[in-house]
């Protein structure tokens, strides 16, 4: 079974995670029983990936004993959620350059989850954070290169077959030009690059100007 | 590359390897000395904002009591230290205002208008209310003296040369604004210049409109005390020893340089060259106008 939970409240889409630490939270989310278990509920405007899945990104892309390298993990919002979706035999990479939110990332979610590992590093070096080669790569950083920075990781640690989950952030890129043209050309990147981009999922409402590309990797 | 299973005991120590050297590098980021110095000024900017407040209100609510003071008296902490000791409109005689740096006109003026005073009374509950704001205004003016101290001490000490050129708060608000020494010292002088003008810099590149030519550097008395049409190329000059500064104070240490010199005489010649306001061109290049909102009107023109 999924540890991902879909649920209608009120008319309104809601998502749930299975708690891979019963009874603790990470960032003040409700905690609910859901046959027997317990879940944390996950706030798609708190979370990128959240928005992108009630957007249509599909169940089994993020699954129970996955390894995932997680790129600009920040407070480890999402990460503690891509935590539970792998679950105990699975593995998080989480990467974060900022010392300052690190420390919440590395407080409440690397040293309370046994399955993530942190490293407070540049993405630019992968060689820094090689631990494992990962099944998904997740990349949420705001960096004019960012498309550039995940491919280099995809090159060093992505397995052949495997998924890039690409936030693009139109804003960070270039703040002047159309959203939509930049979602177009970081798409032709991936492309170039030897990925196939299975997807592209606007983020609003929950997010403007973002976007998440599902590529996967061809070899 | 080790492929070791979660869970297993090889997986748990490189785990906790790897969360121990995460927590190293936190704490050797956290003890950065140009980082207290960038909550120091944040400080000091939040309580500037506080005792304004503070001091305010306090001379408002006395002026109930007290109205011909309050117009009198122009410093605000000096009014609120004056409430805080001597209280209620009776209590002021020549010996108390004594050492608060009034002239004896002064003096007998205030003494004056307390014996016509178109003020209300006050009760003792009031009063008091009002003393402890205005004392609390002179705490936090005592409080900002003392970070205000601290900025200008620390700025000396890590950054030197940047405190040299811009002065000591300037550039501690271009630290905050940046992020820490090392961001400014990457910075191109071009960002420093508009540093604090983002939103006027982003409505340029949507717009087209004009863009900002100073932001924190305003602040500057070079650049604000300067006639318009000079504050453009006196910040772009301040912008870029600036940028040289905060270069040579962390990558070189406090190595003193003739920055400053350097600077005043450029500030020297663009005053002399540029002394008239410019020209009105005779026919004004059409911009290229994109969406939102109009391009900002050209000041200087004169009629």
């Amino acid at each position: 079974m999924s540890r991902l939970l879909r649920e209608e409240k009120n008319g309104r889409r809601a998502l749930l995670t299975k708690n891979l630490t019963p009874g603790k939270r990470v960032y003040n989310e409700d905690l609910v029983i859901r046959e027997g278990a317990e879940y944390r509920t996950w706030d798609p405007f708190r979370s990128k990936l959240a928005a992108a899945i009630l957007k249509g990104l599909p169940d089994d892309v993020v699954v129970e004993g996955g390894k995932v390298l997680y790129l600009g993990a920040s407070t480890g919002t999402t990460a503690s959620h891509v935590s539970d979706l792998v679950g105990p035999t699975g593995l998080v990479v989480g990467v974060e350059f900022a010392p300052r939110v690190a420390r919440e990332f590395v407080e409440h979610v690397a040293r309370e989850r046994m399955n993530v590992i942190p490293f407070v590093a540049d993405a630019r070096d992968p060689s820094k954070y090689a631990v494992a080669k990962v099944d998904v790569v997740y990349c949420d950083i705001a960096q004019p290169d960012q498309t550039e920075i995940a491919l280099v990781n995809c090159s060093m640690l992505l397995k052949k077959g495997g998924t890039l989950l690409l936030v693009v952030k139109a804003r960070s890129i270039d703040v002047v030009k159309d959203p939509a043209k930049v979602f177009e050309e970081e798409r032709a990147k991936l492309e170039k690059a030897g990925f196939r981009v299975v997807r592209a999922l606007e983020l609003s409402p929950f997010e403007k100007d973002h976007a998440m590309l599902h590529a996967v990797r061809r070899d | 590359m080790t492929e070791t299973a979660p869970g297993s005991a090889d997986f748990e120590a490189l785990r906790q390897k790897s969360i121990e050297a995460a927590e190293a590098a936190i704490r050797e980021a956290s003890s950065r000395p140009d980082l207290h110095l960038v909550q120091a000024i944040q400080a000091l900017d939040d309580t500037d904002k506080y005792l304004n407040i503070t001091a305010t209100r306090a001379s408002e609510w006395y002026g109930l009591h007290f109205p011909e003071l309050i117009q009198m008296v122009q410093d605000n902490v000096g009014l609120c230290k004056m409430i805080a000791e001597i209280g209620g409109r009776e209590g002021y005689t020549a010996e108390n205002l004594q050492g608060r740096g009034f002239t004896e006109k002064k003096v007998a003026a205030i003494l004056e208008a307390r014996d016509r005073s178109k003020g209300g009374t006050i009760s003792d509950g009031d009063l008091s209310r009002v003393k402890t704001l205005a004392s609390l205004a002179v705490q936090l003016s005592a409080i900002r003296g003392a970070l205000n101290d601290y900025v200008e001490a620390q700025m000396k000490k890590v950054a030197p040369n940047v405190s040299d050129v811009a002065g000591a708060t300037i550039g501690a608000r271009l630290m905050a604004k940046a992020g820490g020494l090392d961001r400014l010292a990457m910075l191109p002088a071009s960002t420093i210049q508009i540093l604090g003008a983002e939103k006027a810099l982003f409505r340029s590149l949507r717009t087209g409109a004009r863009p900002p030519k100073h932001g924190i550097l305003f602040q500057h008395q070079a650049v604000h005390m300067a006639p318009k049409w000079q504050r453009g190329k006196i910040a772009r000059t301040l912008a870029n020893k600036i940028a040289i500064a905060a270069r040579v104070d962390f990558y070189r240490g406090s190595e003193e340089l003739s920055l400053k010199v350097e600077l005043d005489k450029r500030l020297e010649r663009i005053k002399e060259l540029y002394k008239e306001p410019p020209k009105r061109k005779p026919e004004t290049r059409e911009r290229p106008r994109r969406e939102g909102r109009p391009p900002r009107r050209d000041k200087f023109r004169r009629r």
